[in-house]
């Protein structure tokens, strides 16, 4: 069993929303850390597990470089892939955290959704608390 | 570098120099923009989501707000021109100071989105004068401006920017553009706050939301000038060891401290005749947003964490402004029906 973290980051916000699942999933499973600049879109298929990790721009567009990790799911991806979307963002907006949305509903169609954590610029303690909460979800499958 | 060195305003050209270049200060750079290589490549992002913003008063029909005019309390068409003077008065210091900034940033590509922002500052200040054209006589104007320049609160809360800028234009150092800086966020992240409540708040009661639509656009654009200049002071930080001191952090948490007091004072002078909002929940809220910006700063949180305890102080959704910009992605990914952990998933 295997799992992937795939995250962009401007500011350094999701980043550490990233690190913090990151050291907390390797615990329990073997997972890839890395950021989308780095991806293979090939390798998908590899993972048991899928997590992807997003800020949202503006109006709550998908940030551009990952609009191709979308498409290639929606058109690669299958049911039996467990996934989960977090996400910073500012809750100024009226959609706060839009491109976690984008990635949860398609993903909820196209995969086998587990969680989704969206976090209000960098985390605060209430956020880093919800974060083995967000790994326990995501393993859920495998531990039952 | 010497912190307290004035900065050389720069040569229009450079022709030796990199287009790319090394610094947003005292950098070799041509002068030339070339979008395509330069330092910080997120900052085109950012001027793309600026022009996407772009919007301008008069496409903003006022005929609903002047036939609501009438029905407002006394209190309300009071607290409503004194807000309106005092954000005009912030944002038409906003307009030059950007411009003056621009002289000395040697950033090529912070150049333009600094241009950018002194444009939409500048559209924003005209927002003003259109909403109370539509209200109010010019004598009244007047009168409201002239009130807004004398207002003992108004001037106390003001001077603490106006120190900061002006020390700026007689003195360009590093360490003035980076108290510039931190002070910009206080009147562009901070000092807004209690205006906006206000027009947010008429509008959850159906009051001037064409007022306050031109006031959504306005904090839409304010919320990513905040994050740019946020942006910059993390930069210039980075970039500039000498600037990077505890005694500079220190003075970024004093002095949004300081304007977060002031703007308790401001909200409990404008807003304590309002029904509907609670003043200490208002200050909540204050906090609340100075942490946002320290965490913007790359720092901690200075008051207690806490959630939003005014959610509906936001940019109104693309829907209620009528906007109908998107390109062809963002409307092909709406074919999914929205989910929600009802599914079977969980939220966090």
């Amino acid at each position: 069993m295997k799992a992937c973290i795939v995250y962009t980051s401007t500011t350094g916000n999701t980043e550490e929303v990233a690190t913090a699942i990151y050291n907390q999933l390797v615990s329990h499973i073997d997972t890839d850390l890395m950021s989308i600049d780095n991806f293979e879109f090939s390798t998908i298929n590899m993972y048991d597990y899928f997590i992807i990790g997003t800020y949202t721009w503006g109006n709550g567009q998908l940030p551009t470089e990952m609009k191709a990790l979308y498409q290639r799911i929606e058109t690669h991806a299958n049911k039996h892939l467990r996934t989960a979307v977090f996400g910073t963002g500012d809750r100024f907006y009226p959609l706060f955290c839009g491109a976690v949305d984008r990635f949860r509903d398609m993903l909820y169609e196209k995969t086998d959704l587990a969680v989704t954590f969206k976090v209000e610029l960098s985390p605060q303690q209430t956020d880093y608390n919800k974060v083995p909460i967000f790994v326990d979800r995501m393993l859920a499958v495998q531990v039952s | 570098m010497k912190v307290d060195q004035p900065l050389q305003s720069i040569k229009l050209l450079n022709p030796a120099q990199p287009n790319k270049s090394t610094g947003i200060i005292n950098g070799q750079s041509s002068g030339i923009l070339n979008w395509n290589d330069i330092s910080h490549p997120q900052m085109y992002e950012l001027y793309q989501t600026l022009l996407g913003n772009f919007w301008k008063a008069q496409e903003i029909n006022m005929q609903d707000d002047v036939k609501q005019w009438d029905r407002l309390s006394d209190t309300e068409r009071d607290i409503f021109l004194r807000v309106n003077t005092q954000l005009a008065s912030l944002d038409s210091l906003q307009t030059p100071t950007m411009t003056e900034v621009m002289h000395y940033v040697t950033d090529s590509s912070f150049k333009a989105i600094l241009a950018v922002i002194s444009q939409q500052e500048a559209v924003h200040n005209e927002s003003y004068s259109y909403i109370l054209s539509s209200l109010v006589p010019l004598s009244e104007q007047n009168k409201r401006f002239n009130e807004a320049k004398e207002d003992p609160i108004v001037q106390k809360r003001n001077q603490l920017i106006l120190d900061a800028y002006q020390q700026f234009i007689d003195r360009p150092t590093p360490q003035h553009l980076f108290e510039l800086a931190v002070n910009s966020i206080n009147l562009e992240g901070i000092y807004f706050y209690s205006g906006f409540a206000f027009f947010y708040h008429l509008a959850r009661q159906q009051k001037m939301l064409k007022t306050s639509t031109m006031i959504s656009y306005i904090q839409r654009d304010e919320m990513q000038h905040a994050y740019f200049i946020s942006q910059f002071i993390r930069i210039l930080l980075s970039e500039n060891k000498e600037l990077n001191t505890e005694a500079n952090i220190e003075y970024i948490y004093q002095t949004i401290g300081k304007a977060i007091e002031l703007e308790k004072e401001w909200a409990d002078h404008i807003l304590k005749d309002i029904d509907g909002i609670e003043l200490d929940e208002f200050h909540n809220y204050l906090e609340y947003l100075a942490n946002k910006r320290f965490r913007q700063l790359g720092l901690d949180n200075y008051y207690p964490e806490r959630d939003n305890p005014m959610a509906w102080i936001h940019v109104f959704s693309d829907e209620m402004m009528n906007e109908t910009k998107s390109d062809f992605f963002e409307q092909k990914s709406r074919t999914y029906t929205k989910v929600s952990s009802s599914n079977g998933f969980d939220e966090l």
